[in-house]
């Protein structure tokens, strides 16, 4: 037999012959690659290897050489006789691997989409692992987020329970209020009412008995008169005058009795102090919920402005693709691995957008499995994914093919069933290729393990017991199993028969074990037979799980139709405007989803009422016989409805959460942040409008206008944002008008400036406080955020004798700081009595914004967290702030307190206060020249470790080095494009461990030193592709020593690692929010905000290291906070941002979140004057150092 | 790198698993197609129980081209020279694809039983070996002894 074996063996592969070719000295080989290695091409012979003849070869090549007819039956008699699975690459034909371009026989490999041969698959495969270990690790280490997220999710749970308990308890307490009041004031007015009644009333019937009485008197006097007074009856004299005189005041008691016979009707009215209406509409509106809703929770799922893909391993940063940037490929909106079931091969692209992302993402598979789809519209795409592939499927395939793709479909299923609903990651283990690869690694080991393993048998010996039971279900998910993985053992290939045949019994067993008795058909039928009365037994269980799903369905009436026709609606417009804002983009999800609920809900309940109740609903369903693990299928269908539904009701608690994320935000969760800013600013909104609840989607709306840049100033004053609009209509319809015409509009822009000014100073506090709203970030609701600006507009803006007092004397203060902190100013005022004052005012103050902050009401410190910045600083902030604000308004004299504040201010190292006092220059160094300390055009700048400043001599194509002081110390590099070369470099920048990282602009790439200044790498060449450059610029890295660069020329911003391994890249060519225009220069803060100076944007740009915006200031114009050409940006331990604003020389200094602090510096050669600045940097001191071009120097502040 | 043709891996288990008497050829740990070599003097030969360590490395197109074999022990033989680079012609023009590693290696074994001195390498043992015989004879039995023992 091994002698047979032998014969079959082809002598220089030392594999079994594959398509043999006979030599004419009746020696056989292979004719791929055996005997095509023989051939000489020169000679055109072949050398035979075994009897060393020579041969021509035909003309055909080696190909044309006979077949050995007979080797190759007898290989197929061995194989038959063997029991041996064909040769799976028999009928190929071999080809040039992709990658190694040797001849082999190629399979697709899904990591390159290319065809390639078994190593180069296996090592790609190799490479899958090992990225898969790799961020496996980092998930690993990420996965505490989530765990942190869930805590602070948990932890707000229960701070929203307490928090709308607490509501309810006010309210009710109002209501208690409001009622007793009400009922007090009816008591009253009841009583008022009765009481006075009462004494009308007596008063009333009092005066009716007497005019009864003297009607009866008067009558009676009458009658008697008549009757008696006449000569009947004899009269005294006085009794007849008496009489008369009664009569006559009878006479004048009638003639002057009159009843005030008012109108008893409105006796008494009620008259309301307030107008009822409008009562009642106070009492009906008498307390708003203002609830802030940050984004949706699902805000860490927005996909925006991403660092883009890469291939090394920050992949879990970058997750989040740039939107805008894809917007054309439909693969954003594709569900997790592109709506494939897990481990199916990639459709071949037949429609043009599959093909669009297969070309351009070799690791789409990667990608999406990393990239949380959007889940809103996930199951829709994913059906419509579906759809296109079975269409395809069809049209090439066969009618069985068909059925079995169906099949796999249903199977394939299971992945749904614990699909996050939040990233759509499902969980591996339940996607049945994975059960199957686990399940054989396992029955692989227990093989191992039973030492003889059973024999094959091609037939299953006992017939087992036919009755059978009604399956509980829990079988029957086992039993599931156990079809899909045979029918997967089949699919996967009907020749590992060798393979299975001891596999099965075991399966056998189980199966019995299950006490699912195989048919009779199946026991005596071969492989392929069986297989099929498996199928046929899986579709009965089919049948069975239908009906358990059905009431589920219909117990959901109208909800998933009308949803899901929402959900399209509302898909299309937002795919179309995916280059619109995230908000706006969930602002159409929210009208669109919210229709439907009045449909599904029913009565007034509450939102989360509502909320609850539907998640209820859709836990509470399916009627499953299943008691403790249900259903493999059950739970497939039904837990296909439950995410479905709950997918549908996430609407509405995303809604809910939106507090949550606010608090969630809190912890410095990147994603979540520009969202809950967002809708914090919505809060503000909702506040302002005072209108009813149900305001929502219209303050939604209006945030999404307001983030617009134009309207923003409208929100400081109406005539404000018309002056502010129209200077820039001037001005540009100046710039296009011709020369002659411009003084004059520059000369009517300058006036409208000055009224401009004087109305922004008039109102500076208005002003503030649109500065404040329009950074999106500041919260309004505390005006002591945004006063300083308007605090200092005032001063500085027009610059008092005694602020200039107090700054010559605070720059003393500052000197003097670094050597005593303590030391007090000199001046009027003695260090004793100084230092009391700064203690009574942080006494004062700073407890006041400890207690403001605690209070929680729009607490600046959640805000300044939100913002990245560390809660200590936004204490230091907020009572500093408190500080200057009340020393303006303190009664002492505004001299003293402004500068006791600087003094306190300086003395309490404050970076803000500190930054205030920035004018002075300290020294500059260097003029003109090429030698060591000359500059050449400096531009780039940047500080080393122990404050070494490091000036990227530009034009003298070097690098200078200098110490805190400017003396110099060492100088490396030259001209030309060698390692260690440089040609114009421009951004310079040191790492953690001292390492210069340069930009080499002219020869485009980025080249590192050792902190000796000896050449390290260099990486990067001219080019538009990842890692490369087009004239590249700015430069610095991060904590973690990722390398970010501006790539100008490419209008984008890449990052590297420290070794120079492209990692992501993020921005493009134009002037909307986050696309950049010549990027000149970037810094990373310390909280891992990364600015760039969009120069040609006239602004500042903040991304998260990730890409993504989080904020931008400024705008075109020479006022605060306006720039020209910005340049240099530089961000100090405190997040102050410094800006060279190139165009205005001058240098601008604001707060964290971007409001203006300060700016110095003007035009010209003299101290403290610039011409063209260009990079800057901070030293950890404080000291500002800035690169001035043009006057050929650096200087320092 | 490109990966390990199958045929190399194929040899290599078969050394490994059926091993040629007197041969032994373990790969490198980190170069497959580098390997320890030991060869044991054939019996009835001046080599007699000495062990010849040789490397091989098989190139880049092997099995189209011959693999490069030395001798890393010394050695007293007319077709081995003080490098120990070896004479033999299946290793230059007479190679053929269907040798393989163990052919090789019996090959040189059988090259040590039977010295050619008329197509030599190293002249001055050729020259030996064809003047005095028992002399070259007893010289290798001294090299033999003297670097392919006790080691």
């Amino acid at each position: 037999m091994e002698q047979f074996e032998s014969l079959l063996t082809c002598c220089v592969c030392l594999d079994r012959y594959r398509n043999p070719k006979l030599l004419p000295c009746q020696h056989s080989f292979c004719m791929e690659p055996c005997m095509d290695g023989l051939v000489d091409y020169v000679r055109r012979q072949v050398k035979c290897p075994e009897c060393r003849a020579e041969h021509r070869i035909p003309y055909q090549g080696v190909q044309g050489f006979p077949t050995n007819v007979t080797l190759q039956r007898f290989l197929e008699l061995h194989a038959q006789i063997a029991g041996e699975l064909p040769d799976p690459t028999a009928g190929q034909v071999m080809e040039r691997c992709n990658v190694c371009s040797e001849k082999a026989y190629c399979v697709p490999c899904a990591h390159c989409d290319k065809k390639v041969c078994e190593d180069c698959k296996s090592a790609h495969m190799e490479v899958l692992r090992r990225e898969i270990a790799r961020i496996n690790n980092q998930i690993r280490r990420g996965v505490n987020r989530i765990q942190d997220i869930l805590a602070v999710v948990e932890r707000n749970t229960s701070n929203l329970q307490t928090n709308c308990a607490a509501v309810a308890g006010e309210v009710d307490e109002i209501h208690k209020r409001l009622a007793k009041a009400l009922k007090d004031r009816t008591d009253f007015l009841r009583n008022e009412v009765d009481r006075y009644l009462a004494t009308e009333l007596r008063n009333l019937t009092h005066l009716k008995d007497n005019l009864e009485l003297e009607l009866s008197n008067i009558q009676s006097n009458c009658d008697l008169a008549d009757k008696y007074i006449n000569d009947d009856v004899e009269w005294e004299d006085t009794e007849l005058v008496d009489t008369k005189e009664i009569f006559l005041k009878t006479v004048e008691f009638l003639r002057n009795f009159d009843y005030e016979a008012g109108d008893y009707n409105r006796r008494i009215r009620f008259i309301m102090t307030h107008d009822p209406n409008q009562l009642v509409m106070h009492v009906a509106t008498y307390g708003e919920l203002n609830i802030t809703h940050p984004g949706a929770y699902s805000a860490g799922l927005q996909q925006s402005q991403g660092l883009t893909r890469s291939k090394s391993d920050h992949r879990l940063a970058t997750q989040f693709r740039q939107q805008e940037e894809s917007k054309g490929y439909t693969e954003n909106d594709e569900p997790i691995l592109g709506g494939r079931k897990f481990g199916e091969r990639r459709p071949p692209p037949p429609e043009k957008h599959t093909r669009d992302y297969g070309a351009t993402d070799d690791y789409s598979g990667y990608e999406s499995e990393h990239r949380p789809s959007r889940r809103f519209r996930s199951r829709f795409v994913r059906s419509h994914q579906t759809d296109n592939d079975s269409d395809t499927e069809t049209t090439t395939r066969t009618v069985k093919a068909e059925q079995k793709e169906k099949e796999k479909e249903k199977v394939a299923d299971t992945e749904d069933a614990t699909r996050g609903p939040l990233s759509g990651i499902f969980r591996l283990s339940d996607c049945p290729r994975v059960m199957q690869r686990i399940l054989d690694v396992e029955s692989g080991k227990k093989k191992e393990k039973k030492e003889p393993p059973p024999p094959p048998k091609p037939v299953q010996p006992t017939p087992q017991p036919r009755s059978r039971p009604p399956p509980p279900a829990r079988q029957q998910s086992e039993d599931d199993e156990i079809t899909r993985l045979k029918r997967q053992n089949k699919g996967a290939a009907s020749s590992q028969e060798p393979d299975r045949a001891p596999q099965r019994p075991a399966e056998e067993e189980r199966s019995s074990i299950n006490r699912k008795p195989p048919t009779p058909a199946r026991e005596a039928s071969s492989d392929g037979e069986s297989d099929e009365s498996v199928g046929s037994l899986q579709r009965n269980q089919r049948k069975n799980t239908t009906p358990a799903v059905k009431p589920t369905v219909t117990r959901r009436p109208s909800a998933p139709d009308t949803s899901s026709v929402h959900r399209q609606a509302v898909r299309a417009p937002s795919t179309e405007s995916s280059a619109s804002t995230e908000s706006s983009g969930s602002a159409v999800k929210h009208t669109g989803n919210e229709r439907p609920t009045p449909v599904t809900t029913n009565g007034t309940a509450g939102g989360a009422q509502r909320v609850q109740s539907r998640f209820v609903g859709s836990q509470r369903p399916t009627p499953t016989p299943a008691p403790a693990e249900p259903a493999q299928e059950d739970s497939d269908s039904s837990s296909e409805e439950e995410t479905d539904s709950s997918e549908e009701s996430e609407e509405e608690p995303a809604q809910q959460r939106k507090p949550e994320s606010q608090a969630m935000a809190r912890s410095d969760i990147g994603p979540l942040l520009a969202r809950s800013t967002n809708a914090r600013n919505d809060a503000h909104d909702n506040k302002n409008k005072d209108t009813s609840t149900q305001s929502r989607y219209r303050t939604r709306q209006s945030s999404q206008t307001e983030e617009e840049p134009a309207p923003r100033y409208g929100a400081s004053g109406s005539s404000y944002s018309r002056y502010g609009s129209k200077p820039k209509d001037d001005e540009m319809t100046s710039s296009l008008d011709d020369d002659s015409k411009y003084p004059t509009a520059r000369s009517r822009y300058l006036a409208l400036k000055e009224r401009r000014n004087r109305l922004a100073r008039s109102k500076s506090s208005h002003t503030g406080f649109g500065g404040g709203d329009d950074d999106d970030q500041d919260d309004p609701v505390s005006p002591t955020t945004a006063s300083p600006s308007a605090y200092l507009a005032a001063r500085y803006g027009s610059g008092t004798g005694g602020s200039e007092l107090s700054r010559s004397r605070s720059s003393h203060a500052l000197k003097s700081r670094e050597s005593s902190p303590e030391r007090p100013v000199t001046g009027e005022k003695d260090g004793a009595a100084l230092s009391s004052w700064a203690r009574y005012l942080k006494n004062k103050y700073g407890s006041r914004g400890k207690d403001r902050d605690s209070g929680g009401t729009s607490s600046s410190t959640s805000r300044r967290l939100s913002l990245g910045l560390p809660l200590r600083s936004a204490n230091e902030l907020a009572s500093s702030d408190d500080d200057s604000k009340n020393a303006a308004g303190s009664p002492i004299s505004p001299t003293a307190a402004t500068a006791a504040v600087a003094g306190f201010a300086a003395a309490g190292s404050s970076p803000r206060s500190q930054y205030l006092q920035k004018r002075r220059l300290q020294f500059s160094v260097g003029s003109r020249g090429s030698e060591p300390g000359c500059f050449t055009w400096p531009r780039g700048i940047a500080v080393g470790p122990d404050n070494i400043m490091v000036v990227a001599d530009s034009s003298n194509h070097r690098v200078q080095v200098f110490d805190s002081n400017g003396i110099f110390v060492k100088e490396f590099g030259q001209y030309g494009s060698g390692e260690g070369e440089f040609d114009c470099l421009a951004g310079v920048a040191v790492n953690r461990i001292g390492q210069y990282i340069i930009a080499d602009r002219y020869n485009h790439r980025i080249q590192v030193f050792d902190p000796a200044g000896r050449f390290l790498r260099s990486f990067g060449s001219q080019g538009t592709g990842d890692g490369k450059f087009n004239y590249p610029w700015g430069i610095t890295t991060d904590a973690l020593g990722f390398i970010y660069v501006c790539d100008k020329e490419n209008h984008r911003v890449q990052v590297f690692q420290s070794d120079g391994t492209f990692v992501g890249k993020f921005g493009s060519f134009g002037s909307k929010l986050g696309q950049l225009e010549h990027p000149h220069y970037i810094a990373v803060s310390s909280t891992n905000r990364v600015l760039v100076s969009d120069s040609n944007n006239h602004r500042i740009q903040v991304f998260d290291v990730n890409g993504r915006v989080v904020s931008s200031f400024g705008e075109e114009g020479s006022e605060d906070g306006q720039f020209k050409f910005p340049r240099g940006v530089a961000v100090d331990d405190q997040g102050y941002i410094v800006v060279a604003d190139s165009g205005n020389n001058r240098i601008q200094i604001f707060h964290p979140d971007g409001t203006f602090l300060r700016a110095f510096g003007s035009w010209g050669s003299g101290d403290g004057e610039f011409k063209g600045l260009e990079g800057i940097a901070v030293m950890s001191g404080g000291n500002i150092i800035v690169c001035d071009r043009e006057n050929h120097r650096v200087q320092v502040f | 790198m490109a990966a390990l043709p199958r045929r190399i891996i194929k040899e290599t288990q078969r050394l490994m698993q059926e091993p040629v008497p007197g041969i032994s050829a373990v790969p490198s740990e980190n170069n497959a197609r580098y390997f320890h070599v030991i060869v044991t003097g054939p019996e009835d030969s001046p080599f007699e129980g000495g062990l010849f360590k040789l490397e091989l490395f098989l190139p880049e197109d092997y099995p189209m081209s011959a693999p490069k074999v030395r001798f890393i022990t010394k050695i007293y033989h007319p077709n081995i020279d003080r490098l120990g680079r070896i004479c033999l012609d299946i290793l230059k023009d007479k190679w053929s694809p269907a040798l393989q590693i163990r052919t090789v290696l019996l090959s040189i074994q059988a090259l040590l039983s039977a010295p050619n001195p008329d197509d030599p390498l190293a002249n001055d043992v050729a020259e030996l070996w064809k003047v005095n015989e028992s002399e070259a004879i007893r010289n290798a039995k001294e090299w033999t002894r003297r670097y392919a023992m006790d080691n």
